[in-house]
C-alpha cells in the first residue's frame, strides 16, 4: 500500500481497526516521514545574519576604500546592524517558540549548536579586539562560521549548508595568508564567505521548506 | 523454524501505531500536532492516546500556554522497546512470506 493510500485510509478510519503487516510497515514509514518534516523553516537565521554581515562588511569596505570622509566611521555599519540582527533573531525565536507544536531532536541539537556558535564568536571577537586587533579575528570568525554551517547542514541533511561550511573553511585558510599590510582585503573575503555559506544556502533552504509545504497541501 | 512472534495488540492498530511512529521520531509533540499528522478526530485520538498511556508506552503532560490547555505527549523507554519489538516481529513475518 502506498503512503498516500495509507493516509487516505487513516483519515477515514475512526475505529480501532488492526492492520496487515504490509500496511503496518507502510504506515510507520509514512508517519516517520511526516514527523521528520517537523523541524520547520530554519532558513531565517542564515538569511538574516548572512545579509546583515554581508551589508556591514561591504559598507565598511566601501567606506575605507572609496569614501575617505567616512573612513573614521567604518565600524558604524557593524555597530548598527549586529545589534539589529540580535533583536530580530530574538523576536523571531520568541514567536517560533510560542507556536511550536513539537520538539525534535534535530531542533534541540541546532539550538545547542547556535549557542556554541554565539559563545565562540563572542570569545573570538572580544579577545581579538582587545589583544590583537580585528584583522586577526577574521580568519577565526570564518572558521567558526564554517563549523556552524557544517554541523547545521549535517543535522538538517541539507548539502548546500555543508558545502557552505567547507567554503567558509577555505576562506578562513586563505585569510591566514593575507599579509597584515593588506588586511582590508579580509573584508571582501568575509563578505564572500557569508554570501556563499549563508545567503545562497539560506535561500535554497527556504525554497525547500516552501516546496515541502506545497507538497503537503 | 521458529514460530512467529505475536504482534503487540496495543500497537497493532492503525491510529495507535501512527501515534507511536510520530512520537518515536520526535522528542515530544502536542496533541494538535498528532491530530494534524494522523488526521484523526480529536475524540478518537484522545481514546487511543489514553490506551497507549495505560500501557505505559507514552507519557502525557497537561500544561497551560497563554491560558489555553496544552496536552504534550512523549514516548517512554517501555514504548521505544515495544515499538522496536513490533517492527522486528513485522520484519520477521514479511521476511518469511
Amino acid at each position: 500500500m502506498t503512503p498516500i493510500a495509507i493516509n487516505q485510509s487513516l483519515s477515514k478510519m475512526e475505529n480501532d481497526k488492526p492492520l496487515s503487516e504490509t500496511e503496518s510497515i507502510a504506515l510507520i514509514q509514512n508517519m516517520i516521514h511526516k514527523a521528520q518534516g517537523a523541524v520547520g523553516d530554519k532558513s531565517f537565521y542564515f538569511l538574516i545574519w548572512g545579509w546583515l554581515v554581508f551589508i556591514a562588511a561591504m559598507s565598511q569596505y566601501c567606506m575605507v576604500k572609496f569614501i575617505p570622509a567616512l573612513r573614521d566611521y567604518n565600524g558604524l555599519p557593524w555597530a548598527i546592524l549586529m545589534p539589529l540582527g540580535g533583536i530580530l533573531s530574538g523576536v523571531h525565536g520568541y514567536r517560533e517558540r510560542k507556536k511550536e507544536k513539537v520538539r525534535t531532536y534535530t531542533g534541540d541539537l541546532l539550538k545547542y549548536v547556535s549557542i556554541a556558535f554565539g559563545v565562540s564568536l563572542f570569545i573570538v571577537l572580544f579577545f581579538c579586539s582587545i589583544n590583537e586587533g580585528w584583522e586577526n579575528a577574521y580568519p577565526m570568525i570564518m572558521m567558526v562560521y564554517g563549523m556552524w554551517l557544517f554541523i547545521s547542514g549535517g543535522a538538517l541533511k541539507f548539502t548546500p549548508l555543508i558545502v557552505g561550511g567547507i567554503i567558509d573553511w577555505c576562506c578562513s585558510i586563505g585569510s591566514f595568508y593575507v599579509p597584515q599590510s593588506h588586511s582590508i582585503e579580509l573584508i571582501p573575503i568575509l563578505a564572500f564567505a557569508v554570501f556563499a555559506g549563508y545567503i545562497i544556502p539560506g535561500h535554497m533552504l527556504n525554497a525547500k521548506h516552501k516546496r515541502e509545504i506545497n507538497e503537503a497541501v | 523454524m521458529k514460530p512467529f512472534k505475536e504482534l503487540d495488540p496495543v500497537l497493532h492498530s492503525q491510529l495507535r501505531l501512527a501515534v507511536m511512529s510520530v512520537l518515536i521520531s520526535v522528542k515530544e509533540a502536542e496533541f494538535s500536532f498528532l491530530k494534524e499528522k494522523t488526521e484523526a478526530t480529536a475524540g478518537n485520538l484522545s481514546v487511543q492516546i489514553q490506551k497507549l498511556k495505560e500501557a505505559g508506552y507514552i507519557d502525557v503532560e497537561k500544561k497551560f500556554r497563554d491560558n489555553y490547555p496544552l496536552t504534550i505527549c512523549h514516548i517512554t523507554p517501555a514504548g521505544v522497546k515495544a515499538f522496536k519489538e513490533y517492527v522486528s516481529a513485522i520484519q520477521d513475518y514479511l521476511g518469511r512470506k
